[in-house]
């Protein structure tokens, strides 16, 4: 049976919620939303979790049609929340909370040094496997950033780049995301508790 | 792959000053961690375009920016 969740007009983190909370109780879900950002991380959701997602734009919306497949993902619904089982060699996460590198009086230093270090980034390994930007570190993803051309260095070599969409709603810069995705506290929350090293810069 | 040389300079404020001159100049320059290999008092370099070598050292020059010189990066 398909169960079908109106997520349209629904503030963000709302239509992921919902979605959840039907693939909890149903093998296929109709999701429907009326904007991209919604689309993306309700898709994101469910791609993670192991399903597998039909996108249909229809006049009234965009209807993501969500199949629960094989994939061991699907421990992601069950009682407990998932993502606790994690191994300790996992993913390595770089936290971005500012656009500057570190604290101090004068904020030209800390651009100075965010810059070197996305330079430096490139030329170094480990190479993060997931980079999250929040609170005015979105600032450095954006057209016009001074980092922008190191980070899509990065993102063509595979390392996954969230925004938090929050925060780049609240600088008014939603829609000058020049590298990586738009994302919420849910995949940020669940990158950073499933990491196996949380790089805080 | 790009044929890249750096200034090295003082101080980071020399620095500073070094990119901004460079791009009123017109002149396509970064702002780069000094490379491992290349001894400088300053943790800050100036990275350019080697064919732009002249037009950065003119720059510099006419706005009486010191450095402290020109390396080519061989990578």
């Amino acid at each position: 049976m398909v169960k079908v969740v109106d997520a349209r007009g629904l503030p963000c983190p709302q239509p992921v919620i919902n979605t959840r909370k039907a693939l909890a109780e149903a093998d296929q879900v109709t999701t429907i939303v009326d904007n991209e950002t919604a689309q993306q991380n309700v898709t994101r959701m469910a791609e993670k979790a192991g399903c597998t997602v039909r996108v249909e734009q229809r006049d009234d919306g965009i209807y993501l049609h969500i199949s629960k497949g094989e994939a061991p993902g699907n421990q992601v619904f069950a009682e407990k929340p998932g993502f606790s089982t994690a191994p300790a060699g996992g993913p390595l996460v770089l936290v971005v909370p500012s656009e500057f590198m570190g604290q101090g009086e004068h904020a030209e230093l800390g651009e100075i040094l965010i810059r070197g270090f996305f330079h430096t980034l490139g030329e170094v390994e480990p190479v993060p496997d997931t980079i999250i930007f929040f609170n005015s570190g979105v600032k450095l993803v954006v057209e016009g950033s001074p980092v922008v051309e190191d980070l899509q260095a990065l993102h063509e070599r595979g390392v996954e780049i969230l925004a938090c969409g929050t925060c780049l709603g609240y600088y008014g810069l939603k829609d000058k995301v020049a590298v990586g995705e738009v994302s919420n506290m849910y995949t940020i929350a669940e990158a950073m508790l499933g990491a196996g090293k949380v790089v805080n810069l | 792959m790009s044929d890249y040389g750096v200034v090295l300079v003082p101080s980071t404020s020399h620095a500073i000053r070094a990119e901004r001159v460079c791009h009123l100049a017109g002149l396509k320059v970064k702002l780069i961690p000094t490379p491992r290999h290349l001894s400088s008092n300053c943790g800050t370099a100036l990275r350019f375009d080697w064919a732009e070598r002249e037009a950065v050292e003119e720059a510099l020059r006419a706005n009486n920016v010191d450095y402290d010189g020109f390396h080519r990066m061989d990578w």
